[in-house]
């Protein structure tokens, strides 16, 4: 069990991309922020069971995805400044200016980039 | 605006056990009765299974003695007539004392049980409708407050666990429940009652302010909406899309009654009656896609809106304070 | 305890008594004889039979099995709420479960479990060869297993109710329940109501009139009194029920609005008529529970009950008081002080009964020698559960309380600990300590453990940490709650508890696989020394022979009672009219009356079973037309099963045993279809009792919209009608001289019933009232249609009277028919003169 528990991160670390890593961020607090902001009124977010929203597209795999909202490419950076300031970037956008700040929203991008495509 | 605060429903916390954490005159004497109960039933029970223990264990001189009708008259009758007869009087006592109708003059806000939400409506002294709310009980601190209780759909039942037991909400009946908070704050409530569907996900605040507060909100309440100026193709998005049908906003030309009074929805603590915490992303979201959120609730998704219209009109909405 | 009694109640001279146990030996060929009258079924026959050493054993395991199906649907439930904001049942998935779940508890499994222990045991424990109405039992057990199937497998199709068990409107109302799903509770409900009551007036006449001769009331075993107050509660209670459903699926179908606030009715009217029935029925499962308890600690303590009469008169005391005590389910919708004071003081009350039944028990424990084998661990087990909910139960009867604890899980916690520890354990004690009765095999000590203590330790795990939860705010019924609300670790536990609770029940399941060998050969016996007549060496015919029974625990102080029984040295050693047949003796004393001469197994009572189940469901997914037509052939197969009824046998008297002659026929108050009869009218009695509640409630709810009655003149024809009715039907037993006279009498009773019905209709349609327009026009037409529904129950009898006269099937020899139709039509001109008293004459009478 725990083997198999071990060859498993062993895996992620080989396919995480390693720019995708947000240095001193902490995921949990991430995701502490997502469900106290309720970004799942719009998304699907692995890990948060409810709500389930359907009029953003759901974050599974944000990790491996290679474009972010479909035109940005996905670096810390750039997932930094759209959590924070969607708007800013694509005005057509549903996605509300969030009011995080720097490093609540690197903290919710460091939860996103936990999430793997499988 | 995001911050380390807790999320919105905090006040909905389940320890310490909210029935056992009296907050007002009402549920004090609840409180009391419950530890008095609980006493009783631990007392009673330890009676039972010492004389269960002895009547399987002890020696046969003790057996004998507990083996005749004497301990049926004396444990099984005598015993519980003097306990059962002290405990009613302690009841009806109560129930007679907590059943006293409001005082005249006494503040009065009506709380109608819809599906799956709650219409709020503050009364003026002759009884009118001064303005409406939803989710929402304001209440100024140290006063009691009648609510009058009405349903127009099916039964629903408010329970605000530290003001007061929970009364039903009938259709073609008005019941009274009387609620006091000793100190500004705020007491989570919800539907008790089953009303169908997401009757899981219908709860409630009820916030005491301080007195002076209380009448400064309620000033601000009372009022018309007042939005952001830059804000005008969120209105436009929200007129376009017909959601003056169903929601009024005072001031504007909104003026449905079906769903939620919107007029200061910006101020609210939630939204979808106790469910989100109440910003802009989660009213986008709401309004996008309510079904997904809280099943089977009377709002339909609006997935027309594109998304610039759905970020205007919840931009607005939560103007409005 | 007492000797013979001194007067006698029926005319029989107890010296005869005396001549028991016979000497000498019984002629060869009656055991042989006995046998093959009473043979088992071959083949496909088994679904024919209707002994009800099958029948019972049938009846039990198929409320077992809705026990297990009901149970998985808790586990389902327990998975959802494990965690909070779980997806797995989605929320109307959830609410179907939820009210599956009490549904089929309480109406599948509950209720029909403990009638099914009575079918199984009473005639073992009476003394008689099988219950008075072996067909009638048959017929309940199939309308039961076929229809409750069909309403489970509603789920499958998402179609289940959704609304509860309880089911209140305007919630189950077509505006918010459009679907079927509610037509589904209402219809299929209703049906096992009717299923219920068959099976109760079953038991009351096999208890009065079924006994072992010299099986006085004093003597009669604690199981059968607790039984015979079960039946009586059910044809009091169940009434109200089937009233509400009816007055429900009215509203539905055709938009009478008795429960709509806006058109005058009164959704409170729904609570009141559903908890009439709803409080006792909680006390009618644990009465029968509470009787197999009284019966088995003396068993496993090896010593007669402390306090008998004590335990008897808690059961009655538990009758009456538990129908005072139906309001406490409703001190939060705002009922006036006084009522609540008067409620709360009964439902305080109605704990008093229980706490003798459980010193009495301890008493019992203390006075005898306990073992700790499997039956007795269950009735410890049940002891304690039942009192902490008895305590809880305490708690919630006292309002302000209540007022925190109502819809909560407080509550959950409460009525399980009430349930499972006044029913569900009682029931698998007995089960424990019956199955040696039926089976070739006891089941097994060993699992029998593991069993107990898994449900034991699994249930106050589940369900200790609800009535925390509870305080803590969470209400019932919810199918997810919101993280953050610290109800997490008291739900996970629960739905640990839930499924250690479940592994108990699957180590009985398996058990039952490996043990339970039923209808053999040979039975495992009296392995744990019960003193009741049950446990007599017996075969498909029962006892070899009926005993005189003078003690309560005949089999601990009749010497050589078992050996003589089965030597066929008492009552009834063969078969003297060559058939199926039992002794019925009086209600008091029991002295023999006469000898009941049994139906044989045929297929009628099978096929109006499934007509009747089809009649239920097809009008459920609105298939008129095939409704009809299954309703029809129903009472064909009704009809053609009472048709070999009332058939006197060419020896008027025969030779019961010891040369004491009984009569072959009988009617009249000796007769068992007499009382069956008396006992069905109080039901439909009941049924007008809550109607004419439910037309003053909806008055006192809106006075000035009452509009007056017809005028008073009007009511001369059809009062005169129905006194006509009611006379000539009384008389026409005795005009049976001249049959073609009474069978006359019978059919102008019917049609003045007619009259009487169709001018009083035409007179308040005149007034332009309407069922849809307002609650009076519906209630008014409820009545009205209740009468109607009589009128044509007694006009289908009327021609089966006719029928009979034409084949000559009616005559001075041969009165039962004639006097049992007579007494419904005369009921029926009763009930058609409440309604047109109540209806017309109040409130107008008042001013």
């Amino acid at each position: 069990m725990i083997g198999l528990a071990g060859a498993t991160l062993v895996a992620c670390a080989e396919k995480a991309i390693p720019e995708r890593q947000i240095l001193g961020a902490d995921p949990a607090r991430g995701l502490a922020l997502i469900e106290a902001e309720g970004c799942g009124a719009c998304h699907r977010v692995p890990g948060l069971k409810w709500p389930r929203g359907a009029v953003g597209g759901p974050l599974d795999g944000m990790s491996s995805q290679t474009m972010i909202a479909g035109r940005f490419p996905n670096r810390p950076d750039v997932l930094v400044a759209w959590l924070r300031d969607a708007p800013a970037m694509a005005p057509d956008t549903a996605m509300p200016a969030s009011g995080l700040a720097e490093d609540q929203a690197r903290d919710v991008a460091a939860y996103l980039y936990t999430l793997d495509a499988d | 605006m995001p911050t380390d605060a807790p999320p919105a429903h905090d006040s909905l916390k389940g320890w310490p056990p909210p029935a056992l954490d009296p907050a007002g005159p009402f549920a004090a004497p609840l409180s009391s009765l419950t530890w008095g109960l609980l006493a009783m039933t631990a007392a009673v029970l330890a009676i039972v299974v010492i004389a269960l223990a002895l009547a399987l264990f002890a020696p046969r001189a003790w057996r004998q003695k507990l083996g005749g009708e004497r301990l049926v008259w004396i444990a099984g009758i005598a015993f519980p007539v003097v306990v059962l007869s002290a405990l009613l009087a302690w009841g009806l006592t109560l129930t007679h004392k907590l059943s006293e109708p409001p005082r005249p003059g006494e503040l009065r806000i009506r709380v109608t049980g819809e599906m799956w939400w709650w219409r709020v409506a503050y009364l003026d002294a002759s009884g009118a409708e001064a303005f409406q709310d939803a989710n929402e009980i304001h209440i100024p601190a140290g006063r009691p407050v009648a609510l009058e209780l009405e349903s127009t759909d099916v039964i629903h039942s408010l329970w605000i666990p530290r003001l007061n037991g929970k009364l039903d909400m009938i259709p073609g009946r008005r019941n009274i429940l009387r609620i006091q908070a000793d100190k500004p704050g705020e007491y989570g409530a919800q539907c008790a009652e089953f009303c169908g569907g997401p009757h899981a996900l219908m709860a409630l605040v009820v916030v005491a302010h301080a007195p002076a507060d209380y009448e400064t909100w309620k000033a601000r309440q009372a009022a018309p909406a007042v939005p952001a100026s830059a804000l005008v193709s969120g209105k436009a998005v929200f007129d376009r899309a017909g959601c003056g049908a169903c929601h009024a906003i005072r001031g504007t030309d909104a003026n449905g009654l079906a769903g939620p009074d919107l007029t200061h929805v910006g101020a609210r603590r939630t939204l979808g009656a106790g469910v989100l915490p109440n910003n802009q992303g989660t009213l986008a979201g709401w309004i996008g896609d309510s079904q997904a959120i809280k099943p089977g609730n009377r709002m339909p998704a609006y997935p027309v809106l594109s998304g610039q219209e759905l970020r205007d009109v919840s931009a607005y909405l939560e103007s409005l304070k | 305890m007492s000797g013979p009694p001194v007067q006698s109640e029926t005319g029989f001279d107890p010296t005869l008594y005396e001549r028991f146990p016979t000497k000498g030996r019984r002629p060869k060929g009656e055991l042989e004889q006995l046998e093959a009258i009473w043979c088992a079924p071959k083949g496909w026959q088994w679904i024919m039979a209707i002994n009800n050493n099958y029948v019972g054993v049938y009846y039990v395991g198929a409320a077992m099995l809705f026990f297990v199906l009901a149970g998985v649907l808790a586990l389902l439930m327990r998975t959802q709420l494990a965690l909070p904001m779980q997806g797995v049942l989605a929320q109307e998935t959830y609410n179907q479960i939820f009210t599956m779940h009490g549904t089929v508890m309480m109406f599948l499994f509950a209720v029909p479990a403990v009638e099914a222990l009575g079918v199984l045991l009473l005639p073992q424990m009476l003394g008689a060869r099988d219950l008075p109405f072996p067909r009638l039992s048959a017929y309940a057990f199939w309308a039961y297993l076929i229809g409750g199937l069909a309403f489970f497998c509603s789920l499958f199709f998402g179609l289940a109710p959704n609304g509860g068990w309880f089911m209140y409107p305007p919630l189950t109302s077509t505006t918010y329940s459009p679907g079927i799903n509610a037509d589904f509770w209402l219809l299929g409900i209703g049906f096992i109501e009717i299923s219920a009551i068959a099976g109760a007036i079953e038991i009351i006449v096999g208890v009065l009139k079924t006994r072992a001769p010299g099986m006085t009331l004093d003597k009669l075993p604690v199981f059968a009194w607790a039984m015979l107050v079960f039946a009586g509660m059910i044809i009091i209670a169940f009434p109200s029920v089937i009233l509400a459903t009816t007055l429900l699926e009215l509203e539905r179908a055709l938009g009478w609005p008795f429960f709509d606030a806006a058109r005058g009715g009164d959704p409170m009217l729904w609570q009141h008529l559903f908890w009439f029935f709803g409080h006792p029925e909680v006390y009618i499962i644990f009465l029968p529970a509470a009787g197999a308890m009284s019966t088995i600690v003396p068993a496993v303590a090896r010593t007669p009950l402390i306090g008998h009469w004590l335990v008897v008169l808690a059961f009655l005391a538990t009758g009456f008081i538990s129908f005072g005590v139906w309001a406490h389910h409703m001190f939060t919708t705002g009922l006036p002080g006084v009522s609540v004071g008067m409620f709360s003081a009964a439902s305080m009350a109605v704990s008093l009964p229980a706490g003798v039944q459980v010193f009495s028990w301890i008493a019992t424990v203390a006075s005898g020698r306990m073992k700790f084998n499997a039956p007795g661990l269950f009735v410890l087990g049940s002891l304690l559960i039942f009192v902490m909910g008895g305590l809880t139960g305490v708690m919630a009867a006292m309002v302000p309380f209540d007022w925190q604890a109502h819809d909560t899980y407080f509550i959950v916690a409460h009525l399980h600990y009430v349930l499972i520890g006044g029913m569900v354990f009682p029931l698998f004690a007995a089960i424990y300590y019956w199955t040696p009765m039926v089976s070739a095999r006891p089941l097994s000590e060993r699992l029998g453990r593991w069993t107990f203590w898994l449900m034991f330790a699994g249930m106050h795990l589940a369900f200790l940490p609800m009535h925390l939860t509870g305080l803590m705010g969470m209400p019932r019924r919810v199918y997810t709650y919101a993280a953050g609300r610290d109800w997490e670790w008291p739900n996970l536990i629960s739905s640990i508890g839930a499924f250690v609770f479940a592994a108990g029940v699957l180590i009985w399941v398996i058990d039952m696989i490996r043990n339970f060998r039923p209808f053999g050969a040979s039975e495992a016996g009296n392995v744990y020394e019960g003193g009741g007549l049950e446990w007599l060496p017996a075969g498909l015919y029962s006892t070899r022979s009926i005993p005189v029974v003078t003690s309560l625990y005949p089999l601990w102080d009749q010497k050589n009672l078992a050996r003589d029984v089965a030597a066929g040295r008492y009552f009834l050693p063969g078969a003297p009219t060559g058939g199926r047949e039992t002794l019925v003796t009086s209600p008091v004393n029991a002295e023999p009356q006469h000898l009941l001469r049994m139906p044989v197994p045929s297929g009628w009572h099978v096929w109006a079973a499934v007509f009747t189940a089809g009649f239920f469901l097809l009008l459920t997914v609105q298939a008129y037309a095939a409704s009809v037509l299954s309703g029809v052939l129903a009472i064909v197969c009704v009809l053609r099963w009472c048709w070999f009824l009332d058939h006197p046998l060419p020896q008027q008297t025969v030779d019961v045993g010891a040369g004491i002659e009984l009569p072959t026929y009988a009617s009249g108050p000796s007769s068992t279809g007499w009382w069956a009869m008396v006992v069905t009218l109080v039901v439909g009695g009941m049924v007008l009792a809550m109607s004419v509640f439910s037309y003053v409630f909806l008055w006192s709810r809106n006075p000035d919209a009452w509009r007056p009655a017809p005028n008073v003149a009007s009511l001369i024809v059809p009062t005169a009608s129905a006194l006509a009715a009611g006379i000539l039907a009384l008389s026409a037993r005795r005009a049976l001289a001249r049959p073609w006279l009474a069978t006359i009498m019978i059919l102008a009773a019917v049609l003045l019933l007619g009259l009487s019905f169709g001018i009083d209709l035409s007179a308040w349609r005149a007034t332009g009232l309407r069922p849809q327009a307002n609650a009076q026009g519906a209630i008014v037409h409820a009545v009205l249609a209740w009468q109607g529904f009589f009128v044509a129950v007694a006009a289908i009898m009327a021609l089966y009277v006719l029928l009979r006269r034409l084949y000559g099937y009616v005559g001075p020899n041969r009165p039962a028919t004639i006097e049992l139709v007579g007494l419904f039509l005369a009921y029926t001109a009763g009930q058609g003169l409440v309604g047109l008293g109540v209806m017309r004459l109040f409130p107008a009478g008042l001013a």
